[in-house]
């Protein structure tokens, strides 16, 4: 992430400061969301600027998707920004709980206040279909002016997609923030004490659980998902293109030819399966065959 | 003093609290250090009951489980797992075995492992797994047998090839067992239950032509791409697995073992061959065609109502990846009176490994299938030797 090289303030200086740690993460996450706009912006400037790259053709076939990308970082990062104020709040709650008593449940609590841990979870689809978009890296040798920008614009549609689906999970990450918070006032006692640590994480672990799932079902999350799942596709295939031309140039097989072998192999052994079934001997006619009226079946 | 503070007496109960929390903390992660180093992966064994390699085709095993027990149900019973994960569940150790328990009730078993597909299996369909594979296991296994008829007993997917094979072949099949089977693919809003069924919802969300664009990219369905949905229906669950639920065991070698096996299967998650996956998902989760008798497997349409042999069906309670309303609708469709259902306590998995399952599954299946254990049908009263 940009700007995780510096130093986070409040480490080091007695005590755990759990809004400087906020603050650092909030500032660090604004900045890559901006970062990845702006990186979609340079990219297709540069394209254009390389001669046979399809010039201004290209730079046009790409403005859409630098534009989207654009507004999805920004989406993201207005996000972020609200989920920082959150944070603060939070963190003020959990650490009037006083000192921990247990390490493991104060690291998870502290990780409640961490927007990110949200998305390394919930974007567990977008680590994967990322993982399956990526592939081997090819070198540029035989390089299909029109087929790397293919790859170029799919390549951002993924890292939209990805926003706007880590974009989805981070509202339902405040959602349940909010739901916290009100439960745990809900649970305050008679005397004004917070419940303690283990009881926080069981009110906490309640209700992520309820808002994660409720999210799961949503339209926007199976949307988003689902357009996050076909960029990942897409880029896959767009690679494999450059591939298929870089070994055919080459003389090597190409995923095609194979898949072609496969078939044929596949239905061949399917027809041999066949015809080693109809060479067997029928089983015995006489069978103690219960019989049994059939339900009537509607087709 | 204001309110929410606490008194002195308090603080200090507190902090005795906190000191002890930390040193009983500080002994169980010692404990499990010294586990940690000491175990090596070879400890780590599932699917131990010994069996043998009996029939091969492609990449497709079927092995006979060596007997614990004299027998008791004369008829042999093929266990089919499905594409998704493997079978080795039902085998996950000692103390946690459907496996052993219905070898020691004088069950002849075998089990088939449809092996590690890779890209050059993409164009296996449904229909070769059914109508080739598994009817190439009924025969080998009926003639080694000497029977005419097998018992079938099916689990999650492979219950479905079981449930296509037995309404194509009815003649070949003794009784049918499904455990946790889906039937009717839009049957999960019947319960309604939070997180339940989020495999049907997230399936139906996905445009088919984009199920055939992620075939297409990737040859396969692989493996991870279905574990990553699968830890997306137990959220919080997969947050806290390598924290809370590791901690909890880790000083425990008993328990660490167990969790160690359970996570050594979790891991092996085979790639789905790629035109099955499309048909898994669009014909079965999508368009819903095996309940609505509409599914073709080798140009035969699978009619539910041919299933005329006694059938158990086995379901999980709290199953959230099948929800019982989608195996429970099997009973409307079949054509024999004969139907039974027999309803565990525990989820998807708990029902093989969960401890009042194990007193209650296997003891139950090798009654059902005792009861409909048949005479020879040859007439020479054959022997189950090979």
């Amino acid at each position: 992430m940009s700007g995780a090289g510096a130093t986070p303030p409040g480490f080091g200086v007695g005590g755990f400061d759990m809004g400087a740690l906020a603050e650092f993460w909030a500032q660090a996450g604004k900045s890559a969301m901006q970062a990845q706009g702006q990186a979609g912006r340079m990219l297709a400037e540069a394209m254009k600027a390389v001669p046979g790259m399809g010039g201004e053709a290209a730079f046009a076939a790409l403005s859409p998707h630098t534009a989207e990308l654009a507004r999805a970082g920004q989406a993201m990062s207005d996000l972020w920004t609200a989920a920082t104020g959150l944070s603060h709040t939070m963190s003020s709650a959990l650490a009037s709980a006083g000192k921990t008593a247990h390490p493991t449940v104060d690291s998870t609590l502290r990780a409640v206040a961490d927007p990110r841990t949200w998305l390394a979870t919930m974007g567990g689809m977008d680590g994967m279909a990322g993982k399956m978009a990526d592939g081997p890296q090819l070198a540029d040798l035989w390089n299909a002016e029109r087929q790397q920008a293919r790859v170029a614009q799919a390549w951002m549609d993924v890292r939209r997609r990805g926003l706007e689906h880590n974009a989805v999970v981070l509202e339902a990450w405040l959602r349940a923030g909010q739901a916290f918070t009100e439960g745990l006032g809900g649970q305050t006692q008679a005397d004004g004490r917070m419940p303690d640590q283990k009881a926080m994480l069981a009110l906490w672990t309640e209700t992520a659980n309820r808002v994660l799932l409720e999210t799961q079902r949503s339209e926007p999350f199976l949307k988003t998902q689902a357009a996050m799942i076909r960029a990942g596709t897409e880029l896959r295939l767009a690679q494999q293109q450059v591939a298929e031309g870089w070994a055919k140039s080459f003389g090597l097989p190409t995923r095609t030819e194979l898949d072609d072998v496969h078939r044929t192999v596949t239905e061949l052994r399917r027809e041999l399966r066949a015809l080693k079934r109809q060479g067997r001997p029928a089983p015995a006619a006489a069978l103690a065959v219960r019989r049994i009226p059939r339900k009537e079946t509607k087709p | 003093m204001t309110k929410g503070e606490m008194t002195p007496a308090d603080a200090m109960t507190a902090a005795a609290s906190a000191m002890t929390e930390t040193a009983r903390l500080g002994a169980k992660l010692l404990a499990g250090t010294e586990l940690f180093g000491r175990l090596r992966n070879t400890d780590v064994q599932i699917a131990t009951t010994p069996k043998d390699l009996v029939w091969q085709q492609d990449k497709v095993s079927l092995y006979r489980f060596r007997p614990l027990a004299g027998q008791r149900v004369r008829v042999p019973v093929l266990l089919t797992y499905g594409l998704i994960g493997r079978w080795t569940m039902t085998d996950l150790q000692d103390d946690r075995s459907l496996v052993r328990n219905l070898l020691n009730l004088g069950v002849d078993l075998y089990v088939v492992d449809w092996g590690n597909p890779s890209r050059a299996d993409r164009f296996l369909t449904l229909d070769d797994y059914v109508c080739g594979y598994l009817g190439g296991c009924v025969d080998e296994i009926a003639r080694r047998a000497g029977v005419e008829r097998v018992n079938l007993l099916g689990v999650c997917e492979g219950g479905v090839f079981t449930t296509c094979y037995a309404a194509l072949e009815p003649e070949r099949v003794n009784t049918m067992t499904l455990t946790i089977t889906p039937i009717d693919f839009h049957a999960d809003a019947v319960d309604e239950r939070p997180g339940h069924g989020f495999i049907n919802v997230w399936a139906r969300s996905l445009p088919p032509e984009d199920v055939d664009r992620l075939i297409e990219a990737n040859g396969n369905l692989p493996g991870e791409f279905m574990g990553a949905v699968f830890n997306l229906m137990t959220p919080m669950r997969t947050m806290y697995k390598y924290s809370f639920d590791m901690l909890d065991v880790v000083d425990d070698e008993k328990r660490l073992l167990n969790w160690l096996r359970m996570e050594k299967w979790i891991a092996d998650r085979p790639d789905h061959p790629g035109e099955a996956a499309k048909q898994w998902l669009k014909d079965l989760y999508q368009q819903n065609k095996l309940i609505l008798n509409e599914l073709e497997l080798d140009g035969r349409r699978v009619d539910l109502g041919r299933i005329t042999m006694p059938v158990l069906n086995v379901y999980a309670k709290d199953d959230h990846i099948i929800p019982p309303a989608t195996s429970r609708a099997l009973g409307a469709k079949v054509g024999t009176p004969e139907y039974e259902e027999l309803a565990l306590p525990g989820g998807h998995v708990g029902v093989f490994v969960g401890g009042k399952s194990q007193k209650m599954f296997a003891p139950a299946v090798a009654a059902f299938l005792q009861k409909h254990d048949e005479a020879e049908q040859d007439g020479t009263g054959g022997s189950s030797a090979a």
